[in-house]
């Protein structure tokens, strides 16, 4: 196991996992709060469109994903602000609009397409040293964003009229958070691929929300949740000889079940002792 | 002086008319109640006042136009709903509006009587208990106006006695101007210095015992209304 760490490219996977595992669990919490995992699936999707574009054009499709993502998520932001469409229908539009584009776009491009089956199903394994200074530097960025923001974010989450009696300037908060989750979605592509990157934004939030008893515990909690499922899953991934993917999902969901268990036992053991 | 100056006011959702030129001004330091059917514009008014929805008409609080008076606003929502399984406390909810002197803090939780709940988190809060922390998130400003859309819905009788009982005191110990929409008029007929009626138009405007009369009532309410009046002595 040990010569397997000294590979860069495992070293590479590694890094990008621990940074993308707290990016996505702390996104998670507002995702969750807002109830908005809907909104990162489609972005998901949408960013097909993105990865396309740049298999195509022959530029990298991380970086032209990036950038459509962000104008997908300006998009959504400025509809359900200016429009009485409701949210999940935009997001249905977005969606479909930009899968429909991306089938479109792939189909004048000839021959196998290795780059498109690592973003539609993640290989973290094949990430490059550019590819994981862009992440780290924008991951970095936004985990300090959020770091100064959470409080600012969770209130206008939680009432849009306070915060807005509070100073705080909602549509501007909400289009910026709207563009991180789709650029952090993004990123997490690259490891779980579109069909599963949601998965890190709920898994490790949903399995902190059973223990924690404060928003504080629930931030660290889910972070370490996340980096252990990481982990644990690309170890196993190797190990097994499976999708890395797929392991770290099927991992936080192991996770998220032995919690579930154990605080159902905690719940009957407290009761049998009082009752 | 006004805490609030509202001149010829009228808000409309597409074509439709919510609050047609209203004018009313609430004077500092006072309790004004607002009341009214359903749909009578209340809540539209508030949002007015709080500069969130586009309107005619000329809004003046404390001499400025609503977005710059902000500061001096404590706002208190009708609705507060949210995914009551997140773990937030309540020192966590407070700590989220700005931050205040502990000092301070401590006693704006001792004023609304929520100091024992600090811990404790939102989600498991009753009805009386989350109004009570919505009004201290309200008072975390430290506000010359506090707007309160429709505070006591759906919480039981001695939550509303005692969230009453908040609002009075900071009121007349505090000198906090407060504009509260409420359905409870028998309520507000007791404890409000000034009372507006309103129904997209303004139907009255004045002390209660003056204000409310038998055929505002009926023009706000229909003709099975009545308020039963008490002796009892206001501040006008």
């Amino acid at each position: 196991m040990l010569e397997y760490l000294a590979l860069p490219f495992m070293q590479r996977a590694i890094m990008a996992g621990l940074i993308l595992g707290a990016l996505l669990s702390l996104l998670g919490i507002f995702v969750v709060l807002k109830r908005m995992a809907f909104f990162s699936d489609g972005i998901a999707h949408a960013s097909l469109a993105g990865v396309a574009l740049g298999v195509l054009t022959n530029a990298n499709p991380l970086y032209v994903a990036l950038g459509a993502s962000s104008i997908f998520a300006v998009l959504i932001s400025w509809f359900e602000r200016k429009t009485k469409i409701a949210s999940d229908a935009i997001i249905g539009l977005i969606f479909t609009a930009g899968m429909a584009t991306g089938v479109v776009l792939l189909s004048l491009k000839k021959g196998y397409q290795p780059e498109l089956v690592s973003f539609l199903f993640g290989n973290i394994l094949s990430l490059q040293w550019s590819e994981l200074y862009i992440m780290a530097g924008l991951g970095l960025l936004i985990i300090i964003y959020l770091m100064f923001r959470h409080k600012q974010l969770a209130l206008m989450i939680l009432n849009p009229d306070i915060a807005h009696a509070n100073n705080i300037k909602v549509s501007l908060h909400q289009t910026i958070l709207y563009v991180i989750i789709a650029l952090s979605v993004v990123l997490g592509m690259k490891m779980l691929g579109v069909v599963l990157v949601s998965a890190l934004l709920i898994i490790p939030v949903s399995t902190a929300k059973i223990f924690s008893q404060s928003f504080h515990q629930l931030m660290a909690y889910s972070v370490i949740i996340s980096e252990i499922s990481i982990v644990l899953g690309l170890i196993l991934s190797i190990i097994l000889n499976l999708p890395t993917g797929a392991v770290i999902v099927l991992t936080g969901i192991a996770i998220f079940g032995l919690t579930m268990a154990g605080q159902r036992l905690k719940l009957q053991f407290f009761h049998g002792q009082t009752g | 002086m006004n805490a609030v100056h509202v001149k010829n006011l009228t808000v409309a959702y597409d074509r439709r008319i919510v609050l047609n030129n209203i004018s009313f001004e609430v004077p500092k330091g006072s309790l004004t109640a607002v009341i009214g059917p359903n749909g009578s514009g209340k809540s539209t008014l508030i949002k007015a006042l709080l500069d969130l929805i586009p309107y005619q008409g000329r809004i003046k609080i404390f001499n400025q136009k609503p977005s710059l008076a902000l500061n001096r606003i404590g706002y208190v929502p009708q609705y507060f709903d949210f995914d009551r399984t997140m773990p937030i406390t309540v020192r966590e909810f407070l700590s989220f509006i700005s931050p205040v002197q502990s000092q301070q803090a401590t006693q704006i939780c001792r004023e609304v009587k929520i100091d024992n709940l600090s811990n404790k988190l939102i989600g498991e809060l009753s009805g009386g208990q989350l109004q009570r922390v919505l009004i201290a998130q309200a008072l975390y400003k430290n506000p010359d106006l506090l707007l309160l859309d429709e505070p006591s819905t759906g919480i039981d009788i001695a939550g509303a006695k005692t969230f009453y009982e908040v609002i009075e005191h900071l009121n007349k110990e505090h000198g906090v101007t407060i504009l509260l929409i409420s359905h409870e008029v028998n309520v507000v007929y007791k404890i409000a210095d000034q009372i507006i009626c309103l129904n997209t138009d303004l139907i009255c405007n004045g002390p209660p015992r003056y204000a409310l009369t038998e055929k505002v009532m009926h023009q706000l309410y229909g003709p099975n209304h009545e308020i039963h009046r008490h002796n009892h002595q206001h501040k006008t």
